[in-house]
């Protein structure tokens, strides 16, 4: 619905509420452009409003050490000059360097979604500025133990079962739940992205290849996720897509934290096509309308065709889960993207309610060794080490009809 | 299962966090920004002078004293950036929508803390329009953006894009009225055909609103009442039509996005387009009686007039001729010290590498995931809405 009554109401009221913020800019804006109090600091060239704010921020954080380097950025630990005790994490982007274009897409969308999602498992970002020599600066929410991925691997040091899958699984699901109410989708859900806060909380990360999904005329690439974590309508090449994309990612998140190991793992995307139709099965007009339009879409011979794998092959593999959870596994790895869950009937499934209860998130088991240790855990990326990041955008498929 | 309503998404959006305001704190804060730069102006034009002077004549040191600079008004700079506004429109008929409104929205929030006295509209019209691709998911690689626009070079787009995102305090983020503006015509066809459902507390049945709908007053100044569901139809589409082209001009143009939320936006535009038929909308969504309605009609007649009031987006001969004076007039006032943009883009760019990183390890990766990125965006190539040649 497009007005309710209480939206138009309120938002009328919170004119008044918003009065009071605008007001404080401007106050602020007073205060700092007083002359009386204030003079030397502008005649540097006449510092704009916008640069005075932007060194405020940015004189409000202190950078320490080092915590680690992704990609695009380097992620410092940091603390507010007010308070010592305080922790963020301050990921530097270098704007820069080569990137001939200004502003790249990655931290264009990192800082575009993060600004707009507050939520307790979407990672925070508490401020951005930017420092002298153009350097984009996140401040974001330190998140000190390491993410999923770590926990999942260390099968010798960290033992946990189905209380604790429900729990992180349910954090997942708000958190994707919340992108999706909000029309984002995140189209990089994996457990190297599921940072985790010192109270145990999940929180995704990574908005570096968000986009909105709110114009569903729009085309989209279908060069996104993680090749283990992609769904077959993108191997398949589609051009719109919804959150069911997520979804899958969610399903491949959800059996790895069954196995321990990457559920689908494959090594080129046709690989993983074969490998999804082993453990899922073949995708076919029968089990998917239409997705033999799909621009990737290989036909198969009868005979190398596998049908949809019935519950019992996945009991007998994510039996753990219990039968409604297995119900909950299927219907987030559905090929057919229609046919696969949503975010919010995920929420709503009834496996949330069944025992075991999930454990409470301080109780979760976490990954040892603090800080020092992570620094090494940083350094092995496993299963993506070769590829690196600048692979996750996924080489093309070479299906021959491409514009 | 909570069920958000558009109002709590709005609400924690950075466009109401941070760019929404009413008319007295948007009028202080243009006031404020408008005095320091004048005052920016006056010390960087005196300084000028005053090192001419000391290289020109020892003799004569008393100099003339600094004459008084006749800045912008806060009035004039509006103008100003409004004709920007406009050009950018015209200009980006390339970029689709929500592109181009977006990169208005930009310029429009930019120009509530810097003066185009400091930073000329014209200088950072490309940038914005760029950054709005970008935003937008309508990115183009720089090169072939530049190639579509006149006399704009790489340079001129990307140098200002670090002063137009800190003027943007880093929200990049716009929601505009026209998704909810086609929502509401869906509902009012479907009321208009006997399908409509009504607001939770409201009573009416389909076939009761229907009956409604042909009683309805005629549209401003329309002496004609609709006879059949027919003519109700059409008169829905002739108001649709009217509002999204108020959508694409005045609500960019005016103050609206600043002071109303979407939804008041796209029910003003209806309002202005056709009074009756949005009365009769925000009936069906209200109980009666209801102490919200007044209060919800009252914003939407302050925010009608608003849409009225909007310069054209076709400026008239009279019109243009006051922009031409107050671009004389900004001549004499411009900051000399922000005029070079690319010649300051450059020199902050030397300024520092603080800490030791490895650039090359970072230069290789980014150029790797770039690479893959533009592969990925580039298959939208001339989806992206733009004409190839000219
Ligand atoms: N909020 C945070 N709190 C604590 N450590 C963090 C935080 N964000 C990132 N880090 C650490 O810093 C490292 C770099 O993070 P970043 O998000 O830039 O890249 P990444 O996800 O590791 O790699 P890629 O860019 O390939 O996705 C990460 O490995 C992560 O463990
Ligand atoms: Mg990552």
């Amino acid at each position: 619905m497009a007005v309710s009554p209480v939206v138009t109401y309120e938002a009328t009221s919170n004119i008044k509420v918003t009065a009071d913020k605008a007001k404080s800019l401007a106050v602020r804006t007073n205060s700092i452009s007083n002359q009386n109090e204030a003079p030397p600091e502008k005649k540097q060239g006449g510092q704009e409003l916008a640069e005075r704010l932007n060194h405020e921020t940015k004189e409000k954080y202190v950078k320490d050490k080092k915590l680690g380097e992704g990609t695009y950025a380097i992620v410092y630990l940091g603390h507010l000059k007010a308070d010592p005790s305080s922790k963020v994490a301050i990921k530097k982007i270098k704007v820069n360097t080569e990137y001939r274009d200004g502003l790249s897409m990655d931290a264009i969308r990192e800082v575009k979604y993060l600004q707009e999602l507050s939520h307790p498992n979407i990672i925070a970002l508490h401020a951005v500025f930017s420092s002298k020599n153009q350097n984009l600066n996140l401040v974001l929410e330190f998140l000190p133990l390491g993410d999923l991925e770590m926990l999942i691997k260390d099968s010798e040091g960290i033992r946990y079962g189905t209380a604790e899958v429900k729990a992180w699984m349910g954090m997942l699901g708000r958190a994707v739940w919340f992108c999706h109410e909000n029309f984002v989708l995140h189209r990089d859900i994996k457990p190297n992205n599921l940072l985790i806060a010192a109270d145990g909380e999940v929180k995704l990360a990574d908005f570096g290849l968000a986009r909105s999904f709110s114009d569903p005329y729009r085309l989209m690439t279908y060069q996104v996720i993680t090749r283990w974590y992609r769904p077959p309508e993108l191997l398949y090449g589609a051009r719109f897509y919804s959150g069911a994309v997520d979804v899958w990612s969610m399903g491949t998140v959800f059996a790895e934290l069954i196995l321990r190991v990457p559920f689908i793992a494959g090594n080129t995307d046709i690989h993983q096509l074969e490998l999804i139709c082993q453990a899922i099965g073949t995708p076919t007009e029968e089990n998917w309308p239409g997705v033999s339009k799909l621009e990737g879409y290989v036909g198969y011979e009868k005979a190398a065709t596998v049908p949809v794998r019935g519950k019992d092959v996945y009991l007998a593999r994510f039996g753990t889960a219990g039968p409604v959870g297995v119900d909950l596994l299927m219907s987030m790895l559905a090929l057919d993207p229609r046919k696969r869950s949503t975010a919010r009937q995920i929420l709503e499934h009834k496996w949330w309610t069944t025992d075991p209860r999930p454990t409470a998130k301080e109780d979760l088991p976490k990954k040892g060794g603090g800080l020092e240790k992570m620094g090494d855990d940083l350094k092995r990326r496993g299963g993506e080490v070769e590829d690196g990041r600048g692979d996750k955008v996924a080489r093309k498929l070479n299906f021959g009809t491409m514009k | 299962m909570p069920q958000l309503t558009e109002d709590d998404l709005y609400r924690t959006s950075t466009q109401y966090r941070l760019w929404s305001f009413n008319r007295e704190s948007l009028l202080s804060l243009r006031s404020t920004t408008n005095e320091s730069a004048a005052e920016g102006v006056r010390a960087a034009l005196h300084a000028q002078k005053a090192a001419e002077q000391e290289q020109s004549s020892k003799q004569d040191s008393n100099g003339s004293p600094p004459q008084e600079v006749d800045c912008l008004s806060v009035g004039e700079e509006q103008k100003l950036v409004v004709f920007y506004c406009v050009q950018t429109m015209r200009f980006a008929d390339f970029c689709e929508f929500p592109t181009n409104a977006t990169a208005v929205q930009y310029l429009k929030r930019f120009y509530l803390s810097n003066s185009p006295m400091t930073y000329h509209p014209k200088e950072m019209m490309p940038s914005a329009l760029f950054l709005a691709t970008k935003t937008e998911n309508h990115y183009t690689s720089l090169k072939s953006f530049v190639s579509k626009l006149p006399k704009t070079t790489a340079e001129d787009v990307v140098a200002p894009e670090f002063l137009l995102t800190q003027g943007l305090r880093f929200t990049f983020d716009v929601r505009h009225p026209h998704r909810g503006l086609e929502g509401g015509f869906m509902e009012l066809l479907a009321l208009a055909t006997g399908k409509g459902q009504s607001g939770p507390n409201n009573g009416a049945s389909p076939t009761q609103f229907q009956k409604q709908m042909v009683g309805l007053d005629p549209a401003n100044g329309g002496n004609k009442k609709s006879r059949s569901a027919k003519e109700v139809v059409q008169r829905i589409q002739d108001a649709h039509g009217k509002a999204k082209e108020i959508l694409k001009t005045s609500a960019l143009l005016t103050d609206a996005y600043f002071l109303y939320t979407p939804s008041q936006i796209w029910l003003s535009s209806l309002f202005v387009a056709d009074e009756p038929l949005a009365r009769f909308y925000v009936d069906s969504k209200f109980p009666t009686p209801s102490t919200m309605k007044p209060t919800l009609l009252t914003t939407l007649g302050t925010c009608a007039n608003l849409l009225r009031s909007s310069a054209s987006a076709d400026p008239e001969d009279s019109e243009v001729k006051e922009l031409k004076r107050i671009d004389k007039k900004l001549y004499k006032c411009r900051n000399p010290e922000k005029i070079d943009l690319v010649g300051i883009n450059k020199a902050q760019k030397r300024e520092g590498h603080e800490d030791g990183l490895d650039e090359k390890v970072i230069k290789k990766r980014k150029l790797e995931r770039e690479r893959s990125e533009k592969e990925a965006e580039d298959i939208f190539g001339p989806a992206l809405g733009i004409k190839d040649g000219k």
